[in-house]
């Protein structure tokens, strides 16, 4: 569905992407992820055809973007929330979009009603949260019921229920088969988003794989336990044959096991534990590690 | 088709942003209500005004133009303002489309002030001092004061697509139209040059007599701002294509 060959793009001496390839493939989400300046909203607004390439190409529909006829029936983009006139009302701003594409007016009252604005339609934009704005962004890409969607950072300023608003939304245009490409800098939120990840890190591609795989290479969950007797317990993992660490506090940390295993463990041998917890955040440290050698600004540790 | 849907989306922008056409009609309150004024003030005493009568005629416009300078500058503007720009591009990629629905808009709405403007003030001279259509001139002088207005908002239209910048457009235009041509008709040796920037052209364009100061006729004035917007209509284009979004 979107196609990027060899994408580059110079500005003067910075090189904003480097020789990107990837697919988007309909009918699932691709996390587009990378650190901030890694070149995700450069290579969005390629796909888009509003930044010409200093080489390479990116097709959608096998086409390039501005060959596309009605473009917004075809693709859905949301680049930047802010990127709206305040003056205008939200209906104010669809019309014009739908005008635009010839879409009917009765899709601006069905997306406004889909992204939850319908009691503000009639308001100035000006006057708008910018959770309000994402959604209004939202309801512009949707507008053509397009069968590609190209969100950029959707989630930014969203509160927890708007996160878990987009990410519903997304899971269920990708299940209508549509192919939705979603940047974020949240390795976190991507895991639980996105079936696929493309990871940049200045301009180069870093990792194209799916999140299972993701998730297999790096995201062994890793169990935190404490017990009343830590050298009990250490003899216990030591036994056990589990892969277990000691971390500080006379607590360790178990990879490779869920936390039910390591309680039924200790209660069988009679282990009085303190604390027992599964560790999420290896995902971000994954994310991280991979994308380390390419953070372009880093606070440097003294 | 798709030329005609880029012109209904920059109606539709026009329409839901109330600085986009308030300020046209801005313009023509402006020029007529001025005109209506001073004609009935000064038209019947004050002989500088009688010495041309489209001296009185157009007085309000000397107000009024600026605001059809501002107009020129929002429509293209407001985008890069907002960023809207990149929506617009993603809307109707083809840039020379885009800007064709610009162009049309534009014109279209500086015809319609034009009308508007020059009905009012003739209207307004008609029942205060009196009006002569017959008189040399007379006619030239309505068509000109028409197409004035589109060519100007043309112009201002097409150079703020070459600044891609709101508040250098109208930074640079407003006191380029408002001060800047006039003080250079006072400057010897720029006088001459200047008498061919396209507002003063125009303006020439609308007396009933001939100024022997002025290196070129009526019609030719006409001629000279028509170059200026099809100069800077162009330069507008150029950029659009040759630049990012
Ligand atoms: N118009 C431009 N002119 C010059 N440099 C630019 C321009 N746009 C982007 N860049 C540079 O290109 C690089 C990539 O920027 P880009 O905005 O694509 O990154 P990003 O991955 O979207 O980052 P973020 O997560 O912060 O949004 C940065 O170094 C940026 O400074
Ligand atoms: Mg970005």
């Amino acid at each position: 569905m979107i196609e990027v060959r060899n994408l580059t793009k110079r500005y003067g001496a910075t090189t904003a992407v480097a020789g990107l390839d990837f697919r988007v493939e309909p009918g699932r989400v691709t996390g587009f992820l990378g650190p901030n300046g890694a070149g995700k909203s450069t290579t969005l607004r390629m796909v888009l055809g509003l930044d010409r390439p200093t080489a390479g190409e990116a097709l959608v529909h096998g086409r390039p973007y501005a060959a596309l006829e009605a473009p917004l029936r075809r693709v859905g983009a949301l680049l930047d929330a802010h990127a709206v006139h305040g003056g205008r009302t939200a209906r104010g701003h669809l019309r014009w979009l739908a005008a635009s594409n010839g879409l009917p007016r009765r899709r601006i009252e069905e997306v406004l009603e889909q992204v939850g604005l319908a009691e503000a339609a009639d308001r100035r934009i000006r006057g708008f949260s910018l959770g309000m704005r994402q959604r209004l962004g939202v309801a512009a890409a949707l507008l053509g019921d397009p069968p590609v969607l190209l969100l950029d950072e959707p989630v930014n300023g969203l509160d927890p229920e708007g996160i878990r608003w987009i990410r519903t939304l997304l899971r269920g245009l990708a299940g209508e088969g549509r192919a939705v490409l979603v940047s974020s800098h949240l390795m976190a939120e991507m895991a639980l988003t996105a079936d696929h990840l493309v990871v940049v890190g200045r301009g180069r591609l870093l990792a194209d794989l799916s999140t299972e795989a993701f998730l297999a290479q790096h995201g062994r969950a890793r169990v935190r336990v404490r017990a009343v007797d830590p050298l009990k317990l250490a003899d216990l993992l030591r036994t056990s044959g589990t892969a277990a660490r000691p971390v500080e506090g006379g607590a360790w940390e178990v990879s490779g096991a869920a936390p039910e295993e390591i309680g039924a463990l200790a209660a069988r041998h009679g282990v009085a534990l303190y604390e027992l917890s599964l560790l999420q955040d290896s995902l971000e440290e994954a994310f991280m590690r991979m994308t380390a050698d390419a953070v372009e600004y880093r606070a440097v540790a003294a | 088709m798709s030329a005609a849907l880029a012109l209904r989306a920059e109606w539709a922008k026009f329409t839901t942003l109330r600085s986009q056409w308030i300020t046209p009609l801005l313009a023509v309150l402006l020029t007529t209500g001025i005109t209506a004024a001073v004609q009935a003030a000064y038209g019947r005493v004050d002989t500088s005004l009688e010495d041309d009568p489209a001296g009185g005629i157009y007085y309000g416009l000397l107000f009024g133009h600026v605001a059809v300078v501002c107009s020129g500058v929002l429509l293209v503007g407001q985008e890069y303002a907002s960023g809207t720009v990149r929506a617009s591009l993603a809307a109707v990629p083809r840039r020379g489309r885009f800007y064709a629905g610009k162009l049309l808009l534009g014109t279209g709405v500086g015809l319609v002030v034009g009308l508007l403007s020059v009905a009012g003030t003739h209207l307004a001279t008609a029942a205060t001092v009196g009006l002569d259509l017959g008189q040399p001139g007379a006619g030239r002088s309505v068509v000109a004061g028409v197409l004035y207005h589109p060519l100007l908002l043309v112009i201002c239209l097409g150079a703020t697509a070459m600044l891609r910048n709101l508040t250098a457009a109208m930074g640079l235009l407003t006191p380029a139209v408002f001060l800047g041509t006039t003080f250079l008709t006072a400057l010897p040796g720029v006088r001459e040059a200047a008498y061919f920037l396209p507002d003063r052209a125009g303006l020439y364009a609308m007396n009933y007599r001939a100024d022997p100061a002025v290196p070129y006729g009526h019609w030719t004035g006409l001629l000279v701002m028509a170059l200026w917007a099809a100069a800077a209509a162009w330069g507008g284009l150029v950029s659009l294509q040759r630049h990012d979004a």
